[in-house]
């Protein structure tokens, strides 16, 4: 599903590489923890697998896309099959929550019939199918986050990117988003999710691929977040 | 398509302030762009109707005008054949003195200027129609001085005044109007910055999830030419009015009528108001899809 391929990036405002020569595949379906200290090129990573930039050196492969190769206007297709959250949720203050998640569907050109059908569904999912006319403002941090998750995943996106989903919260609030993605897991959908929330990755026991400086310094197939540190 | 349209309606609500100066100022300077038409419009009316009546005039010496009712003597006769021969002129005709102060008792019926002039104070004339009204003067200078000619008067230098005094007209409220688009077009291109500002995080989600650039940029593009057509109807209400209120008035007035044709509201509505839609259009098109080439990544 996803393949790295000698990638190296390195901003043109710097000298040392966000990534080095990083070599990774990630199976369909897998669940994948990218773990490493703060600016070791996790962010970068996830911006190359989006096509938020492009690698200096190497391929990668997303499904069947060249994601580097990609000519821009090929961009929206590649992205409208992936999903991705963030640390600051990246909600819109104005508009509901169901209208935040119906946002990802209308502004791709999906029927409103869909639309009226699918957002209730996933709101249903994430377990917010109560707060569907609140606004972003009367969410806690973990509400707010699901609706972001919600979003990502209302159009059924083969892969699921998440760069730091529970860095804003609290410990259990962060088990509650780390059921629901194992939830969105199990549907078969592929989660490569950038944490250094060492509890997390230790007590799920997945895989994990550890960046260092740019770096690939390790990935275990069922690892827990490290010894040294 | 719904949503693209529901977004540019939203962007110029937001900035509703900037939209109506946007408009305002679209709107001005594509009424200033109408009236230049309608000026360059009623030049040319004006000059197909003096045309039509203006002529050289060769006016006979006292001799000549006093002996001759049919210009059959050899000095008049000579005159017209040399100047009907000539291939610049399309027509020749003879008014005898009798003639011309019969015509100048029919123009200044009941005006006391009648008592003072006699039969004996008018020139027989002929009065040459130009094939080209532009060369007169060539007949002029050829006929000048010659025996029998008291002088040759062109008509057409006579109007001239109008023709450039109606020409300034023009040239002006082109000139502003030049000004006035170039303000419409910073004001344009201001607004769109300003609201693609505003929905900076909104554009950003919209590519994260893979909204094409149409989506993205749309309605950036719907804000610059409904602001267009808004601008062009708004001219367009202007003028009409303008012209109802103002050039009727001034063109039946006592200065001006049968001096210039009026201004005819089918020229305003089916040539000026096509145009300056089309024009606010098109401008505001390009001048949204510059900006947001040159000043919005997105
Ligand atoms: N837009 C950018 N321009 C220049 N340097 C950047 C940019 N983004 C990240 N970097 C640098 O690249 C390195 C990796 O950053 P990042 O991928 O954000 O790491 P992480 O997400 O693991 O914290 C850091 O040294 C960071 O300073
Ligand atoms: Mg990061």
């Amino acid at each position: 599903m996803i393949r790295l391929e000698n990638v190296t990036k390195v901003y043109p405002t710097s000298t040392r590489p966000a990534l080095d020569d990083v070599s990774v595949e990630v199976e369909r379906g897998e669940f994948v923890f990218l773990i490493g200290p703060s600016g070791s090129g996790k962010s970068t990573l996830l911006r190359l697998l989006l096509r938020e930039d492009v690698p200096n050196e190497g391929n990668v492969w997303v499904a069947n896309w060249n994601v580097g190769r990609l000519a821009s206007r090929r961009v929206p297709r590649l992205r409208q099959r992936m999903g991705v959250v963030f640390q600051d949720f990246r909600l819109l203050p104005n508009k509901t929550v169901a209208e935040n998640v119906a946002f990802a569907l209308e502004v791709i050109g999906k029927p409103r019939h869909t639309i009226r059908t699918v957002v209730p569904e996933v709101l249903d999912l994430v377990n917010l199918a109560g707060k569907a006319d609140r606004m972003p403002s009367e969410l806690s941090g973990g509400e707010a986050q699901r609706v972001a998750i919600a979003r990502a995943f209302v159009n059924r996106p083969l892969v699921l990117l998440a760069d730091e989903p529970t860095g804003n919260l609290d410990p259990e609030t962060s088990t509650g988003i780390m059921t629901l993605l194992e939830r969105i897991n199990r549907t078969g959908t592929t989660v490569v999710m950038a944490t250094h929330d060492r509890q997390i990755v230790d007590s799920m026991r997945r895989r994990v691929v550890e960046l260092s400086s740019g770096k690939l310094a390790r990935d275990d197939s069922r690892g827990v977040y490290g010894t040294g540190r | 398509m719904l949503f693209v349209w529901r977004e540019a309606f939203a962007g110029l609500r937001r900035n509703l302030t900037m939209s109506i100066a946007m408009v305002i100022t679209t709107a001005i300077s594509l009424g200033l762009l109408g009236a230049g038409l309608l000026a360059v419009r009623t030049i040319d009316r004006t000059e197909d109707l003096y045309y039509s009546l203006i002529a050289v005039q060769v006016a006979l010496d006292e001799p000549t005008s006093a002996a001759d009712p049919d210009c059959s003597s050899p000095v008049c006769a000579g005159l017209r054949d040399e100047l009907e021969a000539n291939p610049l002129v399309s027509g020749v005709e003879y008014e005898s003195r009798d003639a011309a102060f019969e015509r100048f008792q029919r123009i200044y019926a009941g005006q006391s200027i009648l008592q003072l002039v006699r039969p004996q104070s008018l020139p027989a004339t002929l009065r040459v129609t130009m094939a080209d009204p532009l060369r007169g003067t060539e007949i002029v200078e050829q006929f000048t001085g010659r025996p029998g000619v008291r002088n040759v008067v062109d008509q057409r230098s006579t109007v001239q005044d109008l023709f450039s005094f109606l020409g300034s007209v023009r040239n002006a409220t082109f000139g502003l109007a030049v000004v006035q688009a170039l303000a419409a077009l910073l004001l344009i291109s201001n607004t769109i910055q300003l609201s693609a500002f505003t929905r900076r995080t909104e554009v950003g989600i919209m590519r994260l999830v893979g909204a094409t650039r149409w989506y993205t940029q749309v309605p950036f593009l719907i804000e610059a030419v409904v602001t267009g057509l808004v601008g062009a109807v708004l001219a367009t209400g202007g003028l009409v009015l303008g012209k109802i209120f103002f050039l009727d008035r001034l063109l039946s007035g006592r200065l001006l009528a049968n001096t210039i044709p009026p201004v005819g509201m089918s020229d305003l509505l089916l040539y000026v108001a096509p145009v300056l839609v089309v024009v606010g259009a098109v401008i505001a098109t390009l001048t949204g899809y510059a900006t947001l080439r040159l000043y919005v990544r997105t």
